[in-house]
């Protein structure tokens, strides 16, 4: 079972945090903070699996990395779950993050923090995981998309249509059309 | 009349252009979403922790107050709602927005929903007091037609549910097993798992539809199972032998390449669905011979397949390795299960040697000869940069430490210890140093200068056995009354030069030792 699925840059910064377990507030915190200091003193080119520190557990549970450019991408797991199968699914995380903002940088994270937690939903559920097909996960989240295109347009369609078609500048339309009795003509001809 | 339409068309473009022109009730919208982007620019501008503080203090309070004023609309509030996310994330409190996040989950149209419920499953937890008012909106979402509301239902319910309302909703959910589109069955699987693990006895007389979900035609949903096969086997496993069988066709299927070409991973056939259903196994195949007998071929072409050279393929032969020592032994399958290991702890890979050596420290138990044959690499890696390596192999050598080795390997465990700082760490060694030497101690002299190397690192965080049982070991002492006098002697010899060097600082502990030793001892 998934703990915790942690996202922070070089700074330790968080740009993601989720819980599967619940810890208070400070703790929280705090626990973000240690596991950036934990990440941090590892090289680039050591093994990827750490022990979890203190608080998050003890020895029942370890935490899983990579690294990626700006951000650190940490999932704390338990004894019941592969190690090298967490690595993958972190990359397939990735790669659904980079699909659905189309090359994704630490920016998009920031300011589209509710989408990536919209993607992580559709990954990892309660702590399970619940989907690892890159190519399901989009297609969950655009059919999610879809609908927001359609609640912007459709529905409020015929409220506007109404609205535009008040402010439309007609021109005075003549009340009384004096044109005399003549049977040749046909009213409402223009 | 083509007047009249020809100026509706005219006027269609400006229509479509209100939406983005900054002014008007348009306008608010638009400045209302760059306002985490300006939240956060603010932020990243700021140096110090106390500015930031301060920044997100006035945000908080100007939230505040939009979020209790009448006039704002759900979408604002949608809007200030990832604000507040964003404010808890870095740590601070907003508690004032809870409640108007449920109302938003309440009262919203979908994409307000999906905000109000991620906000919900952010902040609350599962004995909040608010959480209660949650469940009639959820009872009402897992009812509706629309399929999203479904999931976004299903979805709050796996991540926080008050555990006195399951009753609620379990007959609902059960109901979604059977709802005809893939995806939700598989929500309804993990919701019905949550339930499982917070109250299991509720959910005790829908076993028989997990059965199903295990047969389910769907390969997702069967794989949502197995989060909840897994854990009943483990409690449990003599229960479910039965479902051997099952299991065993299963993953046939999958290393056989029988799935939808959708479920390959960089062309290994569904790897965590593998690597699952082989932890299944090996739990089931414990101590049992009739049970094992079932799985040695599928475990054999598992070994077989995985050749390629991928970190998933990795994966799946590391958890069979596990699983052939797991269960009961058959030889052939222990070879090559021996093999692999080899195989793992020679990688230049970094993760792959420490997969090796964890595996060696599982194997060690039941096959000795095996770490031998690697002795050279496990050398050398004792001296690896890394230092989670390092400790990997301490954990190894712990469990083949003997009487002829244990000097060495209480060596390199000080040296280690002195270097780590983490308590955690300390504390684990701590014990396992004082456990070996209790056990191996060549001579006295080395058994007390190690405990004295012991207490002096271990101090204060080691547990308190540790001393009590060394100052037990003293008083009582062994069967030959010459050594333990020898002993007693060298203790308090010892420790009385250690208290005389001047300007060392000794932990607690090692104080009331040492002066229990002294004083009780000496005559």
């Amino acid at each position: 079972m998934i703990q915790a699925i942690l996202v922070f840059n070089n700074h330790g910064k968080p740009r993601l945090v989720r819980f599967y377990q619940r810890f208070p507030e400070e703790i929280q915190q705090q626990i973000v903070r240690e596991t950036f200091h934990l990440v941090l003193k590892r090289d680039d080119n050591i093994c990827n699996f750490l022990e979890g520190g203190s608080l998050i557990g003890g020895s029942d549970y370890k935490l899983i990395y990579r690294h990626y450019a700006t951000l650190y991408f940490v999932f704390c797991v338990d004894s019941s779950e592969s190690e090298l199968g967490i690595l993958d699914l972190i990359q397939v995380f990735v790669e659904t993050l980079d699909k659905c903002f189309e090359n994704v940088c630490e920016l998009d994270l920031i300011f589209h923090m509710d989408k990536v937690h919209y993607i992580l939903q559709e990954v990892v559920m309660g702590g399970m995981v619940l989907e690892t097909n890159m190519n399901e996960i989009v297609a969950q989240i655009e059919a999610q998309n879809r609908l927001e295109k359609s609640e912007g347009g459709l529905s409020a369609a015929p409220a506007r249509a109404v609205s535009a078609v008040k402010n439309i500048n007609l021109p005075e339309i003549p009340r009384n059309i004096n044109i005399g009795r003549n049977p040749d003509h046909e009213p409402g001809a223009c | 009349m083509s007047d009249i339409v020809e100026k509706t068309l005219t006027a269609l473009p400006g229509l479509f252009l209100q939406n983005q022109s900054v002014g008007g009730p348009a306008g608010v919208k638009a400045s209302f979403s760059s306002r985490l982007g300006g939240l956060v620019r603010g932020i990243t501008a700021l140096t110090s922790k106390h500015e930031e503080e301060k920044l997100i203090q006035q945000e908080l309070s100007s939230l505040k107050a939009t979020v209790s004023a009448p006039t704002t609309t759900l979408k604002m509030m949608k809007e200030c709602m990832v604000r507040l996310i964003y404010c808890e994330m870095l740590g601070y409190d907003a508690s004032f927005g809870y409640i108007h996040a449920i109302k938003l989950a309440q009262q919203g149209n979908l994409l307000e929903k999906r905000v109000g419920y991620l906000a919900v499953s952010l902040f609350l937890h599962e004995n909040h007091e608010l959480l209660l008012l949650l469940v009639n909106t959820v009872v009402k979402d897992l009812q509706s037609t629309n399929l999203v509301e479904v999931c976004m239902a299903l979805t709050i319910v796996s991540q926080i549910f008050p555990r006195e309302m399951i009753p609620a909703v379990l007959p609902l959910i059960e109901d979604k097993l059977q709802h005809s589109k893939e995806i939700i069955r598989r929500k309804a699987v993990l919701a019905l798992y949550k339930f499982y693990l917070i109250a299991p006895n509720q959910v005790q007389h829908i076993h028989i539809k997990f059965r199903k979900a295990l047969c389910d035609r769907d390969v997702g949903v069967m794989a949502a199972s197995l989060h909840i096969y897994f854990r009943m086997i483990k409690e449990n496993s003599s229960g479910y032998k039965d479902l051997t069988g099952s299991f065993v066709t299963i993953l046939k299927q999958v290393v056989g390449g029988k799935l939808p070409v959708d479920f390959n991973y960089h062309s290994v056939p569904a790897p965590w669905l593998q690597i699952q259903l082989l932890r299944i196994l090996g739990l089931l195949g414990k101590d049992d011979q009739r049970t094992s007998e079932l799985m040695y071929d599928v475990l054999d072409e598992s070994l077989r397949r995985a050749e390629l050279n991928h970190n998933v393929t990795y994966a799946i032969l590391f958890e069979c390795v596990h699983t052939v020592y797991s269960i009961y032994p058959k030889s052939e399958l222990l070879e090559k299960a021996a093999k692999c290991i080899g195989k793992f702890v020679l990688s230049p890979k970094i993760n792959l040697k420490y997969l090796g050596l964890k595996a060696l420290t599982y194997v060690i138990q039941q096959d000795p000869t095996l770490a031998l044959q690697h002795q050279m690499t496990i050398i050398e890696c004792l001296d690896h940069p890394d230092p989670i390596i390092k400790r990997e192999t301490l954990e190894l050598l712990y469990r083949i430490t003997n009487a002829q080795n244990v000097i060495v390997i209480v060596q390199k465990m000080l040296e280690y210890l002195h270097q780590s700082k983490e308590e955690y760490i300390i504390v684990n060694l701590v014990g396992k140093i004082a456990e070996l030497a209790e056990k191996y101690a060549p001579d006295n002299a080395w058994f007390i200068q190690t405990m004295n190397a012991v207490f002096s690192v271990g101090g204060d965080v080691m547990h308190p056995d540790i001393p009590n049982n060394f100052m037990r070991l003293l008083a009582e002492g062994f069967d030959d009354e010459t050594e333990d006098q020898q002993l007693r002697l060298y203790a308090v010899q010892s420790y009385l030069t250690l208290l005389d060097v001047e300007n060392v600082f000794y932990p607690q502990k090692f104080l009331q030792v040492m002066s229990w030793v002294d004083a009780s001892l000496s005559f």
